[in-house]
């Protein structure tokens, strides 16, 4: 029983500068963790379950969830600006962030010599990053709209241009590769069908674009991991989840106090998506009623990074 | 013995102390010769002993002739317990954080290095397996609870002081007195933001309770506990009335507080106020002659007598200052009651400088407790200019011996206060007085009786 409860982790974090562990299903917050000097723009749970990385201004933030104490084990500087995004290889070998200093970066977590460290330049600051399930292509959006597709093993990159003058705030792939995703400020989402060939740079064909949350902002993106659903988050103070097969909006989660909402994820069955919003709150939906489950409650500022966990640590070993 | 002309004591005497006091870690990296002393001919009598013995690397340190080999040269703090206490607090916080500036390689990876950090992954082989990963721990969890109980302390997580940063907060240790007694002992540590109230405290280490302690049940008002003042052991000290719960928790002081349930501390005398019962005097129908008014103001008076009487033992509390021995007044709550008097000091948030030398001086006053059989005189013994009266009290102090007999002796206790209720006071003391028959009453009388009669005979010319 602990041992699965402990695979289970729900972190939160936002401008309050603390990272709260929760008891998902209780609602109970676990243990808070100082995130000193900035607020956190986002978070990831490394594969190993055991750390979290915290991105925030200037820095990213390592932390040992198995730990006694609250304070990061690492803090990985050098970066002028705002880190607005984090993520993890799954074979744990690197981190990747994108930052507003115009750069998506690897770095080297298990070597202290930066053997395998990689910097990619774009024009513009880079508001999300995410990887391709085969791990070595990655798809960077930034602020003049550009979305880049970069092969970390040969630095190879492709562009696209969603819609020329619009943001690209969050991007998204699923966890089969079969789709990707992408919000911008306007609040349109736009959807690509992905081919992913060894050997061969990931191939996009896109498949529809939606006015989501026009004209208001779009702020965040993610798909499913069963690839049959769609969420975005905007300030129109709604998360709408959308059918990845004809687009029709399935549900619109709205709270009477909600605000801007940041920040959704979807569990591992694709039952339940959390929410964090600027009312302080995250919240846990169930997709087949739409009713709220559970409200996480203790921030003191708004909630706007999630990283969620609930797959058991069996079915997570790398493929070899 | 060593002298300063000999070449190898003085050698390794440099050598040895340009070791120790090297805290960079590099010394080793400057002194490239060998250990000179070594070198230097070894004359028949100029030999140093040992210094050709040693040949261990790690000896160096050994080998220091006058020196102690402590790498902590001149950092040495002397170890005292509050250090070693404290070093089991430091491990804990031993990992410290690293700090690791981005870099980029020397050089491009060749392509075996690129296969090692960059391996692509054949994404059907990843479909393959995120089949397998498509079960929610938390699904299961929320199947299994479907419904949560509702927490009636929910609210009062969010004062929780390790959950915000940049509050300032209050830490305390909490005895629950409502947990089993092999728990009770160990105190919880609570930390709230410091502009939260006593109820809010009580309602967060309920939350507390109630997470962590899962099997104990607790009433779900805040209402139902109160907290008291504790001594670091755990123990409740009762002498203290309960914490007001309006009251911000910033102004009290206290580092370990007990909760208590209510019903529990029902003997303890409910916050610190005092019970004042009024009677509205009603208004009589004026008498028309003077006579008849006369008759009545007679009767009224009879009448007051009797109710004194008949009211006198009902609980009623006077503030009034008791006087110690050396005349300092000290104020207090005197409770009176048809069983027992008790003397409840006044606690005031804010000592007074004045106030903290006498409670250093002359110590605190307690709460005393007697029973009114103990109680055997009370009268008035001085009327001052001031409107202000001193009444004196006497009640028989029960002391234990060696051999745990009870023995015992009279004691007198003075008190000051308005005159006006000095005398309500001696009158009520004394009607209870007269309406309870008690052995020790007797035995004071007689006893005054016979002081007295002694002093007469003493007093009578011869």
């Amino acid at each position: 029983m602990s041992g699965l409860a402990d695979q289970l982790i729900l972190a939160t974090g936002g401008y309050d500068h603390t990272i709260k562990i929760w008891q998902a299903n209780s609602g109970i917050c676990k243990q808070t963790l100082p995130h000193t000097d900035s607020q956190v723009n986002a978070l990831c749970i490394a594969p190993d379950k055991r750390h979290l990385a915290a991105a925030g201004h200037q820095h990213i933030r390592m932390y040992d969830l198995t730990s006694a104490t609250t304070n990061p084990v690492t803090n990985y500087e050098g970066i002028s600006k705002n880190v607005t995004a984090v993520g993890f290889a799954e074979h744990g070998q690197w981190m990747y962030t994108g930052s507003e200093d115009n750069t998506a970066r690897i770095w080297d977590i298990r070597t202290k010599t930066f053997q395998c460290s990689r910097i990619f330049q774009v024009g513009a600051s880079v508001n999300a990053v995410c990887l391709l399930p085969n791990q070595t292509e990655m798809i960077v959006g930034d602020q003049s709209g550009v979305i880049h597709v970069w092969d970390v093993r040969t630095d190879r990159n492709e562009q696209l241009i969603p819609e020329t003058g619009a943001s690209v705030q969050s991007v998204a792939v699923d966890r089969d590769a079969r789709m990707m995703t992408a919000i911008n400020n306007k609040g349109y989402c736009y959807v690509w069908n992905l081919t992913c060939v060894p050997g061969e740079p990931a191939k996009l064909k896109p498949k529809a674009r939606i006015p989501a949350h026009a004209p208001s902002y779009g702020v965040h993106c993610t798909i499913s991991p069963d690839t049959q659903l769609m969420a975005s988050c905007s300030s129109d103070s709604t998360c709408k989840v959308w059918d990845t097969e004809d687009f029709q909006l399935i549900h619109e989660f709205r709270h009477e106090l909600h605000r801007w909402v940041w920040n959704s994820a979807f569990t591992a069955d694709s039952k339940y998506i959390f929410t964090g919003s600027s009312d302080h709150t995250a919240r846990l939906w169930n997709l087949e009623t739409g009713h709220m489950e559970r409200e996480y409650s203790g921030h003191q500022k708004a909630v706007t990074a999630i990283a969620l966990s609930d797959v058991q640590n069996v079915a997570t070993v790398p493929a070899s | 013995m060593a002298l300063y002309d000999n070449k190898h004591y003085l050698l390794s005497h440099i050598r040895n102390s340009f070791i120790t006091s090297d805290d960079s870690g590099m010394c080793e990296v400057v002194m490239t010769c060998d250990n000179l002393a070594r070198q230097v001919p070894v004359g028949k009598y100029d030999c140093y002993p040992n210094v050709l013995e040693e040949e261990e690397e790690d000896a160096i340190l050994a080998h220091s002739f006058d020196l102690s080999s402590d790498l902590q040269f001149g950092l040495r703090r002397p170890k005292g317990r509050m250090e070693r206490t404290s070093s089991v607090a430091e491990k804990k916080k031993a990992p410290k954080m690293k700090n690791i500036k981005w870099s980029l390689p020397a050089r491009p990876l060749t392509s075996e290095e690129l296969d090692v950090f960059f391996p692509m992954y054949d994404i059907e082989t990843v479909r393959r397996e995120n089949l397998g990963k498509r079960v929610s721990l938390l699904t299961e969890l929320l199947t299994k609870y479907p419904n949560l109980p509702e927490n009636p302390f929910k609210d009062y997580a969010k004062l929780d002081g390790n959950a915000q940063v940049g509050v300032p907060i209050k830490k305390y240790r909490i005895y629950v007195t409502m947990l089993p007694e092999e728990i009770q002992k160990f105190p919880m540590e609570v930390s709230i933001v410091s502009s939260a109230k006593v109820s809010d405290l009580i309602g967060l280490i309920c939350w507390k309770c109630s997470t962590e302690f899962s099997d104990v049940t607790l009433k779900d008002d805040v209402d139902a506990y109160r907290l008291f003042i504790a001594e670091d052991d755990g123990d409740v000290d009762w002498d203290f009335p309960c914490l007001d719960s309006r009251e911000v928790i910033n102004k009290f002081g206290f580092s370990h507080l007990a909760v208590v349930d209510r019903e529990s501390a029902s003997h303890v005398p409910e916050e610190s106020y005092p019970l004042v019962i009024e009677t509205k005097p009603r208004h009589p129908v004026e008498p028309t002659s003077a006579r008849a008014q006369l008759q009545r103001e007679e009767d009224i008076k009879k009448f007051r007598g009797q109710m004194n009487a008949l009211e006198a033992p009902l609980y009623q509390s006077f503030s009034v200052h008791i006087v110690n021995k050396f005349r300092v007044k000290t104020e207090i709550y005197l409770e009176i009651s048809g069983e027992k008097l008790e003397i409840v000091p006044v606690i005031q948030p804010h000592f007074s400088s004045a106030r903290m030398l006498s409670v250093k001086l002359w110590g605190r006053q307690r709460v005393e407790t007697y029973s009114m059989d103990d109680v055997v005189a009370c009268e008035l013994t001085e009327h001052k200019s001031n409107g202000r009266s001193i009444f004196m009290l006497v009640h028989w102090k029960v002391k234990r011996d060696r051999n745990e007999c009870e023995t015992g002796k009279f004691k007198t206790k003075d008190f000051e206060s308005e005159t006006s209720v000095a005398v309500e006071i001696v009158n009520k003391v004394n009607h209870i007085l007269e309406c309870r028959h008690s052995s020790r009453r007797q035995e004071y009388i007689t006893l005054r009786e016979r002081k007295s009669h002694r002093r007469k005979a003493f007093l009578s010319p011869r």
